[in-house]
C-alpha cells in the first residue's frame, strides 16, 4: 500500500461470538477507536459497540417537509399568481390538484438527501489506510484496533487468545 | 421452460438456511462469470426488437401519430396501453423491496434484487411511451416547469403533469434504491473477482469496506428509503389511474380507479417476476438460494392481488348497474358483449378467473404451471389497459362512435418495448448480482464456536 | 377601413355606397390581383390601387353560375385573392345566402383540374398553342364548316348568351342550350295543362301546406336556395301566432327534401302520380272546381290510389282533406330523383291539384319563366345530327354532354363523329378531352358577364381577381374571331365594353354611369317579379298509366342527384366530396341505398359490392343500408364515375346513367323506374361514412316536439312527459343535488387575486341552433371549411373517423321500426364552448383555457397533442391533425383560397370550433375604431352567415338586447345537449317541431 497507513493490529475472526467477546474485551478497555468489518448488517455487533443511531434521520426529516413546501409553492405561484388562467370554471388555485406534486417533491427530495447523507457520513469520513482484507466481504469478521509499538503485542495475544484465527499488524 | 422440479427444498418451511456465507457469496458471484452463447443470442434478439421499435418511433416522426391506428374518438390507445402496463409491472419490484422489507419478510431477501431491477427498467421503458404517444414528440418539455422568458407554466391541475412528477420521481427513487442495495454486493464481487473486472467492482462499489460505520448508517438509510418506496408504490399507479379517472367519460371515471390499478399493477408485475425469474433462477442455477417457498410466496401475492381484481370488475358493473347511469351502462356492456367484446374477456378471463388457480399449492409450487399463468397474467393486464383505453369509443354522442383499430405503428411500438425492457434486464443479470448476498446472508447466521471457555482452553494450549 | 369593413355587417345603405367604388374599378384592381404562373418577385405595393388595402378585405358584388339559380355573391378578396363567396343580401334569389356548392366555386376557380391555356389536339394528349393561333384555328373552321356548325352551350342567360347566338347564326349555325336537369316534365306537362312551356317559380315562405311527389325543393329542384329560405320562413316556428306549415313527402325515397317532411308516405315507385290524382279529386270536390276537371277526375279515388300506390285510403284521405283545408297549399312534383317514364302525367295532375287547389298565382307564379336549357330532345336530336355527319365544327361551351347524357343516348359517340371540335369551358372534362381545340374561358369570378335566371332578375359578374391560368373570356374569343371571320357581330373593343354598353342602354335614365355603377354595387338589376297570369286547367291532360313493374327477380332503380355534386359538376371540388350527403353520410365515393330488408335478398351487408346490370350496361357499387328507402328499391347518386374532370373526380365511383336505357329520340331522361338485374359480387369496398351510431339511445341529443305542444309552449321535457314518456332526466336526482351550486361557488372564487384578469365586464358569446328550421343541408359546414382553413383529410383519413370538419350535421334516425314512422332529425354540432369545459383543466399545457369572453381557446403553438383534451370533451368536437394534412389538402394553386386571418395548422395539434374568433375580434376592433360598443349583430360565424334557413343565431350573451339572450332566456323550446353532465355549454339548441297530431306522435313515438 502506497498511501502511509494507521498504525495497528487486524484480528480476522470466523466465529462471532470471539468477534462479539473482542470488542467487549477492548471496549472494557476504554477503547471507542475500534473498526469492525462485516459482510453483512449486523445487530450483534452494533450492540456490542454501542453506537448511537445514526444522524441521517434528522437530514430526512428536513429534506421531506422541504419538498412538500417546494411541491405546494411551486403549484401555487405558477398556476395560481404568475399565470393565473381559468380552465374548466375552477378557481386558479385548487388545492386538492396540488396535493400530488406536494407529495411527489417530498419523496424525491427526501429520498435523494437521505443517500447524499449516507456518503456524507460513511464514505466521505471513512479514514484511509487502516488494513482491511477482502475476506471481509465474505465469510470473515475483521477488527481493527488503533495501535502502536508495544501496545500491538498486548492488543495481538488478547486477539489470539479469543479466537483470531490470524492477525496482521501495521 | 420444462418441468423444474425444486432441487434442495429446505427442511423447514421458510428460507434456506443450509449454506454457509463462503457458498453464498460463491454461488452469486459464479453468476456472472462468462455466460453461454444462448445468452448473447438473447440479448441480440432484444436489441432487435428494440431496433423495431426505434424505426417505428423515427417513421411516426416523419409522418405523424396518423400511422397508428386511432380511430377518433379514440384518441389515446396502444401506446397508452403499453406506458400503463409497463408502469404496473414496475409496481411489485417496489413492492416486495420495500414494503416486505417494513413487514420483514423472509422470502423477500432472494428475490428482491431482481423484481427491483425489473422495476427500474420497465419504468424506463414506460416512460418513453407518454413521449411517444403525443402529437409534437419533438417540444414535450414543455410539460416540464422550466423558467421561461414566455412565462409559460405547465397546468397542474391536469393529471398529465402529475404524471410527469409522478413518473420520474418513481424512477428517480427507485433507481437510486436499487443502486444503493447493490453497494455491497458489488464490493463483495471486488473482493472475489480479479484483473480488469476487479478495478470497475472496485469504482463500483464507492470504496465500501462493510465497516461499522458504513453499517450504521447504511441500514438506517436503507430503512428511510424503503419507508419512501411505500407510499410511492401507492401513489404512483393511482396518479396513472387518475388519468383517466380524472375524466369524466364512462368507464373511466370511477372512485375506485386507484385502488383497482395499484392492485392490477402489483398483479401484474408479480406476473412478470414469474415469468422473468423461473427461467432466470434455472439459467444461473440460484436453485438453492431460490426456493419452493419463495415462488410459493409470489403466488400467493398474485392470487391477492388477482382477487382484488376480480373485486375490482365485479364491483365496476355493479356500480354501473346501481348509479342507473345510461352512459355507465351501455359503456360496460359494450365491453363484454359490442363490438371489441374478444378484448373484454381477454382481459375477464386471465386476471379474474386464472388467477384463483393459484388457491391450489400444488400450482402455486409447480414452476411449469406457475410459468405458463404468468404469461396469461402479462397477456390480461395488458388488454386491461386496452379495454379501458377503448371505453373512448362509446361514450356520450354515440354519432361520435367507432372502433380502435392497430396498424403495424401500434404493435412495432409494444415490440421495440419488448426489446428495449429485455435488453436492459438481461444485461443486468449477469453483470451485477440479482440475488443480494448481504441480505441472505443476513438470515444465514455466522457459525457461533459455542462456550468461551473452550477458547480460554484452546488459549492455554498455546 | 371603417366602410370596408361595414360590408361584414353594416347596413345596406354603406354598402352599397362602397361597392359602387368597387365596382367601377373593378378591372383596375384586377390588375393587382396575382395568379400563380406569375409570382416571380414579392413586390410591395408601391402606390395604393384605390380599392387594396394590404391586409384589410375587399369586397366585390358578382353572381353564381355553379346552378341555373343565379344567386347574387359577395366576394371576399385579400391582396387580391378571392378567399370567399358570401350570398348578397340584396338579392332577391338568395338574400345573402349561399349554398355549399355556391360556396365550393372557389375550388373552382383554384381548380388544378382547370385547363390552363389554350391547347390543340395532338395525337393522344394536347399541345400549347398561342391565343393568336387558337383564334385563328377558330375563325377558319368555322367558316369552312359553312353552316355546318353547331354550339352546345350550359352557359346561362344573359348577354353573352346573344353573342353566341349572334356568332352562331353568323356562321349558319344555331345554339342549342344544355342543362342535364332541366325538368322538361314540368314544362311539358304544364304545356299540356295550361299551355304554357315554362317552370314556375314556387313561393314555399307563403304555403301553410307543401305537398311534394318526389320534388327535392331543398336540394336540386328548381331553385334550391330560394326554396329552402321560403321553406324555413314557413314550416320553422317561431310563435304560436305564426304557426307553421305542414310538409309531406311522397315518395319512394326519404332525400333531404323528405327527411324534412312532417309525414313520408313511400309509394311504389312511379305511383306518385295515382296519389296526385286522388288528392286532386278530392280537393276538386270539396273546392267545387269546374265539371270538365271533376268529371275527369271522378275515377281517381282514395281507395283506387291506395292499391296503386301501396298507401292506406286513410292516409291518402287525410293528406287529401288537408290540402284541401288549407289556407295556402302548394304541391310540387318533376324532381330529378322522381323523372319516371310516366313523369309528365305526375306533373300534370299536380298542376291540375295546384289549379283546383288555387294555389296558381299565389303559390305558384307563372310569368317569370325559370327555363334554362332546351330540353333533352333538343340536344339528342343534336346528337343525331352528329351521328349522321351532319355537323362539320361543333362548339361546346360551359357543358359536358358526353358526361352527362346516358350512354344508350349515343350522344358520345355521335359528337366523335363531328370532324372538329371546339371547347370553351374551364376544367378538362370529359367533353374538353374529345375536343380537338380548347379555348378556356375565365372562371366566373375573373370575367364580365351577366346572369338573368329568370324575367326581372339580371345577376352581373365582375372580375374579382387578376385570372388563375392563362385564360381568355369566351365572349372576347367570339368576337376576335368573328372579327377574322368577317362576321357581322356587335362592334366592341371587348366582351366587357360590349356587356357595359349594352347594361348602360338597358339601364337608360339621365346617368347611365351612375346606374351602371350602382348596379355593379348591387350585383344586378332585380325588377319586381311579374305578375302571373290567370290560368285555367285543361281536363285533357290528365292522364295516369300505371308504372312499370319491376320485372322478376329484379329491382327498380332510382337514379338521384347529389345535392352537393348535382349534375356531376360538383365532384372536382374536395369540399363538396367530404361533405357528408346529407341523409346518407357517404363522402368521396357513391353507394347504392338499399333497404336492410332488399338486401337480405341478395345477402349484402354494407360495403359489399354488387353489380347492377341493365340491356344498356352494368355498373358495380358498394351497399349501403338505408333505412330510408322503400323495399325492393335502389338508390344511386349522380354524378359519380368520371372519366376525367381532374384528379379528385377521376374514377371516382361509378355513372349511374351507365344503367339507364334511353331512347335516342327521348323528351327526357327517366332517371328513376329503371327495373334491373341485382348480381351481388365477391368485392368489398369501406364505407366513408362519418356516421359511427345513428340512434340516440334515449340521450335527449336531438329533441323535437308536435306543433300543438310548441305553440302551447311546453318544455322539451313537458312535451316529452305529456307524450307518454316516462322520465325525461338521465341523472338520479342525487346527481343532480351533487352538482347543485359546485359551479355557483367556483365562480365567486375564481375572481381572485390581483393579476386576475378574469373580474370585471366581458362579453360572453353564446349561440342558438334552431332545430325546427334547420334542414340539415350542409351548407354551414363547407362555409366553415372555407373561413377556417379545414383541411380535407381524403377517404383513407375518412374511413378513420378522422375528417376535420370542425361543424358537423349529426343525423339521428326516430322510430323506422315496430310500426314506427321512420324520421330523421339533423343537429350540427359544433364546440360548445362550455363555461365548465371538461377539455381545459386536463391540458398539461394549457393550450385549451378560457378566455374572458367565455371562449374556449385552444393555443395552437402551444398544443403538444397529448389528446387528452378530446378524449374528455363528452361533445366530441375537437379534432386533431394526426397527419400533416396542411401539406395536401391545398395542391396548387389551392393554396390561393386560404383565409390569411386564421393559422393553418399543422402536424399533431389539436384544433376545433373557435366561434369564428377572428370575425369576433374584427368587429371588436371597428367597433372600437368608430368608437362604439359592439351591437347585437356586428359578429356573424361563417356558418351563420351561409345558413339558408337562417337557423343559427351568434351573440353577446351578456347583452341584454342580443337576440341570443333573449332566445336562451325566453324560448320554451331550448335545451342544452347532455345538459346532465353539468359543463354549462354555450350553445343552445332549440327542439325541432314536427306539424302532426300529438296523438299520432305518441304512437308513432317521437321524442
Amino acid at each position: 500500500m502506497a498511501e502511509r497507513m494507521v498504525p495497528g493490529v487486524l484480528g480476522h475472526y470466523e466465529h462471532m461470538d470471539a468477534a462479539l467477546e473482542t470488542i467487549e474485551a477492548f471496549r472494557t478497555q476504554g477503547r471507542k477507536d475500534l473498526v469492525v468489518y462485516v459482510s453483512h448488517p449486523n445487530h450483534e455487533i452494533e450492540h456490542a459497540l454501542h453506537e448511537p443511531i445514526s444522524p441521517v434521520r434528522r437530514v430526512t426529516l428536513v429534506a421531506g417537509l422541504t419538498g412538500t413546501t417546494a411541491g405546494f409553492s411551486l403549484a401555487i405561484y405558477t398556476n395560481g399568481l404568475d399565470w393565473p388562467l381559468l380552465v374548466g370554471g375552477k378557481a386558479p388555485i385548487s388545492p386538492q390538484a396540488f396535493v400530488v406534486l406536494g407529495f411527489e417533491l417530498t419523496v424525491l427530495i427526501g429520498a435523494l438527501s437521505t443517500v447524499f447523507a449516507v456518503i456524507a457520513f460513511s464514505f466521505l469520513q471513512h479514514r484511509k489506510g487502516v488494513l482491511y482484507d477482502e475476506r471481509f466481504t465474505d465469510d470473515r469478521i475483521g477488527i481493527f484496533v488503533p495501535s502502536a509499538g508495544a501496545e500491538q503485542d498486548k492488543v495481538a495475544s488478547l486477539m489470539t487468545e479469543i479466537g483470531a484465527v490470524e492477525v496482521t499488524r501495521a | 421452460m420444462g418441468t423444474a422440479v425444486i432441487t434442495q427444498a429446505s427442511p423447514k418451511y421458510g428460507p434456506p438456511t443450509d449454506q454457509t456465507h463462503a457458498e453464498i457469496t460463491r454461488d452469486v458471484v459464479a453468476t456472472l462469470d462468462t455466460a453461454p452463447r444462448g445468452y448473447y443470442y438473447l440479448i441480440f434478439a432484444c436489441v432487435g426488437c428494440f431496433l423495431v421499435g426505434v424505426a417505428t418511433f423515427i417513421a411516426l416522426l416523419k409522418e405523424g401519430l396518423g400511422l397508428a391506428g386511432y380511430q377518433p374518438p379514440i384518441m389515446w390507445s396502444v401506446y397508452i396501453t403499453n406506458f400503463v402496463f409497463w408502469v404496473g409491472i414496475g409496481h411489485a419490484g417496489t413492492l416486495i423491496s420495500a414494503i416486505l422489507f417494513l413487514f420483514r419478510a423472509p422470502w423477500r431477501t432472494a428475490v428482491y434484487r431482481s423484481t427491483e431491477a425489473m422495476t427500474v427498467f420497465a419504468v424506463m421503458t414506460a416512460a418513453l411511451f407518454p413521449i411517444i404517444h403525443i402529437g409534437r414528440q419533438w417540444i414535450f418539455y414543455w410539460l416540464l416547469p422550466y423558467p421561461n422568458q414566455r412565462y409559460l407554466w405547465p397546468n397542474f391541475k391536469s393529471p398529465l403533469a402529475w404524471d410527469v412528477f409522478a413518473i420520474s420521481t418513481y424512477f428517480t427513487v427507485s433507481t437510486t434504491f436499487l443502486i444503493y442495495g447493490l453497494v455491497p454486493d458489488v464490493a463483495a464481487v471486488r473482493d472475489k473477482v480479479t484483473g480488469w473486472r476487479k478495478f470497475v467492482y472496485g469504482k463500483l462499489s464507492l470504496g465500501w469496506q462493510g465497516t461499522n460505520t458504513q453499517w450504521r448508517h447504511y441500514s438506517r438509510a436503507y430503512l428511510y428509503l424503503a419507508a419512501f418506496c411505500t407510499p410511492l408504490v401507492l401513489s404512483v399507479h393511482s396518479v396513472v389511474s387518475w388519468d383517466f379517472a380524472a375524466s369524466l367519460i364512462p368507464g373511466w371515471h370511477g372512485t375506485i380507479f386507484a385502488p383497482y390499478f395499484v392492485a392490477g399493477a402489483i398483479y401484474s408485475g408479480v406476473g412478470m417476476v414469474l415469468t422473468l425469474l423461473i427461467p432466470l433462477r434455472k439459467h444461473l442455477k440460484l436453485e438453492r438460494m431460490l426456493t419452493e417457498y419463495h415462488f410459493d410466496n409470489l403466488a400467493k401475492l398474485t392470487l391477492l392481488t388477482g382477487t382484488i381484481l376480480f373485486y375490482a370488475y365485479g364491483m365496476e358493473y355493479f356500480v354501473a348497474w346501481y348509479s342507473a347511469n345510461t352512459f355507465e351502462q351501455t359503456t360496460f356492456w359494450r365491453r363484454l358483449f359490442g363490438p371489441a367484446w374478444w378484448a373484454g374477456w381477454s382481459m375477464v378471463i386471465p386476471n379474474a378467473f386464472l388467477s384463483q388457480l393459484l388457491w391450489f399449492r400444488k400450482i402455486r409450487t409447480n414452476l411449469t404451471a406457475l410459468w405458463v399463468i404468468s404469461i396469461f397474467i402479462n397477456v390480461g393486464m395488458w388488454f386491461e389497459r386496452y379495454v379501458i383505453a377503448n371505453a373512448l369509443g362509446n361514450d356520450y354522442i354515440p354519432w361520435a362512435w367507432d372502433q380502435m383499430n392497430p396498424t403495424w405503428a401500434d404493435w412495432g411500438m409494444l415490440v421495440g418495448s419488448f426489446g428495449w425492457f429485455g435488453m436492459w434486464f438481461f444485461l443486468f443479470s449477469r453483470s451485477f448480482p440479482v440475488v443480494a448476498i448481504q441480505e441472505i446472508k443476513e438470515f444465514v447466521p455466522m457459525p457461533m464456536r459455542g462456550k468461551r471457555a473452550g477458547a480460554k482452553a484452546a488459549a492455554g494450549a498455546h | 377601413m371603417a366602410e370596408n369593413t361595414t360590408m361584414t355587417t353594416g347596413t345596406g345603405l354603406d354598402r352599397r355606397k362602397f361597392l359602387t367604388v368597387l365596382g367601377a374599378t373593378g378591372a383596375g384592381a384586377a390588375l393587382t390581383g396575382c395568379s400563380t404562373d406569375r409570382v416571380a418577385k414579392l413586390i410591395p405595393y408601391g402606390t395604393q390601387t384605390e380599392d387594396q388595402v394590404p391586409g384589410i378585405p375587399t369586397w366585390y358584388a358578382s353572381t353564381c353560375t355553379e346552378c341555373s339559380a343565379g344567386c347574387g355573391l359577395h366576394v371576399k378578396t385579400r391582396e387580391g385573392r378571392a378567399i370567399k363567396l358570401e350570398g348578397n343580401p340584396d338579392h332577391p334569389v338568395n338574400a345573402g345566402k349561399l349554398c355549399h356548392r355556391g360556396q365550393a366555386g372557389l375550388q373552382g376557380l383554384y381548380n388544378p383540374a382547370r385547363i390552363k391555356g389554350p391547347m390543340k389536339k395532338s395525337g393522344a394528349g394536347f399541345a400549347e398553342i398561342t391565343w393568336d393561333e387558337g383564334i385563328k384555328l377558330l375563325a377558319d373552321q368555322v367558316k369552312a364548316a359553312g353552316g355546318a356548325f353547331a354550339v352546345v352551350s350550359g352557359g346561362p342567360r344573359g348577354t353573352f348568351e346573344q353573342l353566341l347566338r349572334a356568332f352562331a347564326q353568323q356562321a349558319g349555325g344555331s345554339v342549342t342550350k344544355y342543362e342535364p336537369f332541366d325538368h322538361e316534365p314540368v314544362r311539358l306537362a304544364h304545356q299540356a295543362v295550361f299551355g304554357r312551356d315554362e317552370v314556375p317559380v314556387v313561393d314555399f315562405a307563403k304555403a301553410n301546406y307543401i305537398l311534394s311527389f318526389g320534388a327535392d325543393f331543398l336540394e336540386t329542384w328548381g331553385s334550391p336556395l330560394e326554396q329552402q329560405r321560403g321553406f324555413a320562413a314557413s314550416h320553422g316556428f317561431d310563435d304560436a301566432a305564426k304557426g307553421m306549415a305542414k310538409h309531406v313527402y311522397v315518395g319512394p325515397r326519404l332525400s333531404l327534401t323528405a327527411a324534412n317532411a312532417d309525414e313520408w308516405l313511400s309509394t311504389t315507385p312511379g305511383a306518385e302520380a295515382a296519389v296526385a290524382l286522388a288528392v286532386a279529386r278530392h280537393v276538386a270536390e270539396a273546392k267545387g272546381a269546374d265539371a270538365g276537371i271533376r268529371s275527369a277526375l271522378a275515377t281517381y279515388t282514395a281507395e283506387w290510389a291506395a292499391k296503386e300506390s301501396g298507401l292506406t285510403a286513410k292516409q291518402v284521405d287525410e293528406v287529401a282533406e288537408g290540402f284541401a283545408k288549407a289556407k295556402a297549399p302548394v304541391a310540387v312534383a318533376g324532381g330529378i330523383g322522381a323523372q319516371y317514364a310516366n313523369a309528365v302525367e305526375l306533373c300534370s295532375a299536380v298542376a291540375v291539384l295546384n289549379a283546383v287547389a288555387g294555389a296558381i298565382g299565389t303559390t305558384v307564379r307563372f310569368g317569370q319563366d325559370a327555363v334554362q336549357g332546351d330540353g333533352a330532345a333538343a340536344i339528342l336530336a343534336l346528337g343525331a345530327k352528329m351521328a349522321s355527319g351532319g355537323v362539320k365544327v361543333a362548339l361546346v361551351h360551359e357543358a359536358n354532354p358526353v358526361y352527362a347524357l346516358p350512354k344508350s343516348t349515343g350522344f358520345a359517340a355521335a359528337f366523335a363523329k363531328v370532324p372538329f371540335k371546339v371547347y370553351t369551358g374551364q376544367f378538362m372534362d370529359e367533353t374538353a378531352a374529345a375536343c380537338d381545340l380548347l379555348l378556356p374561358n375565365h372562371h366566373a369570378l375573373e370575367r364580365w358577364d351577366d346572369v338573368e335566371p329568370r324575367a326581372g332578375v339580371q345577376g352581373l359578374l365582375q372580375p374579382v381577381m387578376e385570372p388563375v391560368f392563362k385564360t381568355r373570356h369566351t365572349g372576347d374569343v367570339l368576337l376576335a374571331a368573328g372579327k377574322a371571320a368577317g362576321y357581322a357581330l356587335p362592334d366592341a373593343a371587348d366582351f366587357h365594353a360590349h356587356l357595359e354598353k349594352t347594361w348602360k342602354a338597358r339601364l337608360g335614365g339621365g346617368d347611365p354611369e351612375g346606374a351602371w355603377r350602382e348596379a355593379l354595387a348591387k350585383g344586378g338589376r332585380y325588377a319586381a317579379a311579374p305578375a302571373s297570369p290567370a290560368l285555367r286547367a285543361n281536363p285533357a291532360a290528365i292522364k295516369y298509366t300505371a308504372p312499370a313493374k319491376a320485372a322478376e327477380g329484379e329491382y327498380v332503380l332510382l337514379a338521384t342527384p347529389s345535392s352537393l355534386l348535382h349534375d356531376g359538376r360538383g365532384t372536382n371540388k374536395p369540399w363538396l366530396l367530404e361533405n357528408p350527403d346529407p341523409v346518407t353520410k357517404m363522402t368521396w365515393r357513391p353507394a347504392i341505398e338499399v333497404h336492410p330488408d332488399t338486401a337480405k335478398l341478395f345477402d349484402a351487408r354494407n360495403g359489399e359490392i354488387i353489380r347492377v346490370e341493365t340491356a344498356a350496361g352494368a355498373i358495380e357499387a358498394p351497399v349501403v343500408l338505408y333505412p330510408g328507402i322503400a323495399p325492393g328499391v335502389l338508390s344511386m347518386p349522380l354524378g359519380w364515375g368520371h372519366t376525367a374532370y381532374g384528379e379528385f373526380a377521376k374514377d371516382r365511383g361509378a355513372n349511374a346513367t351507365d344503367v339507364l336505357a334511353v331512347a335516342k329520340d327521348a323528351k327526357f331522361v327517366a332517371y328513376a323506374g329503371q327495373s334491373v338485374k341485382v348480381i351481388k359480387t365477391r368485392g368489398y369496398q369501406k364505407l366513408a361514412r362519418t356516421e359511427g351510431t345513428p340512434r340516440q339511445l334515449g340521450r335527449h341529443i336531438a329533441e323535437a316536439m308536435p306543433a300543438a305542444h310548441a305553440a302551447k309552449g311546453l318544455s322539451v321535457k313537458e312535451s316529452y312527459l305529456e307524450l307518454g314518456g316516462h322520465t325525461h332526466d338521465i341523472n338520479p336526482e342525487w346527481e343532480d343535488k351533487a352538482i347543485e351550486g359546485w359551479y355557483e361557488t367556483q365562480k365567486e372564487m375564481r375572481v381572485y387575486g390581483e393579476g386576475n384578469n378574469y373580474a370585471g365586464e366581458h362579453p360572453a358569446w353564446g349561440m342558438a341552433v334552431d332545430l325546427s328550421k334547420c334542414t340539415g343541408c350542409s351548407s354551414c359546414v363547407t362555409a366553415c371549411y372555407a373561413e377556417n382553413n379545414l383541411p380535407w383529410v381524403g377517404e383513407e383519413q375518412v374511413l378513420r373517423g378522422r375528417e376535420m370538419s370542425w361543424m358537423r350535421i349529426e343525423r339521428y334516425w326516430e322510430g323506422g321500426e315496430g310500426g314506427k314512422a321512420l324520421e330523421a332529425r339533423f343537429v350540427p354540432v359544433m364546440c360548445q364552448h362550455c363555461e365548465n369545459a371538461p377539455c381545459e383543466p386536463v391540458c398539461p399545457v394549457y393550450a385549451a383555457y378560457h378566455t374572458t369572453d367565455g371562449l374556449n381557446g385552444q393555443v395552437y403553438n402551444r398544443c403538444v397533442g397529448t389528446r387528452y383534451c378530446s378524449n374528455n370533451c363528452p361533445y366530441k368536437v375537437r379534432y386533431f391533425n394526426w397527419r400533416a394534412y396542411n401539406r395536401w389538402a391545398w395542391p396548387e394553386p389551392m393554396q390561393l383560397q386560404l383565409n390569411p386571418e386564421v393559422t393553418v395548422r399543422g402536424r399533431g395539434v389539436m384544433e376545433k370550433c373557435t366561434f369564428c374568433i377572428q370575425r369576433i375580434r374584427q368587429a371588436q376592433h371597428d367597433a372600437r375604431l368608430e368608437d362604439r360598443k359592439l351591437k347585437d349583430g356586428d359578429v356573424v360565424t361563417a356558418c351563420a352567415q351561409a345558413c339558408p334557413a337562417d337557423a343559427i343565431v351568434f351573440g353577446d350573451m351578456n347583452d341584454p338586447e342580443s337576440r341570443v339572450r333573449k332566445i336562451k332566456a325566453t324560448n320554451a323550446r331550448r335545451y342544452h345537449i347532455l345538459e346532465e353532465i353539468n359543463v354549462k355549454p354555450a350553445v343552445t339548441y332549440l327542439a325541432k317541431v314536427v306539424n302532426v297530431d300529438p296523438a299520432h306522435l305518441a304512437e308513432g313515438g317521437h321524442a
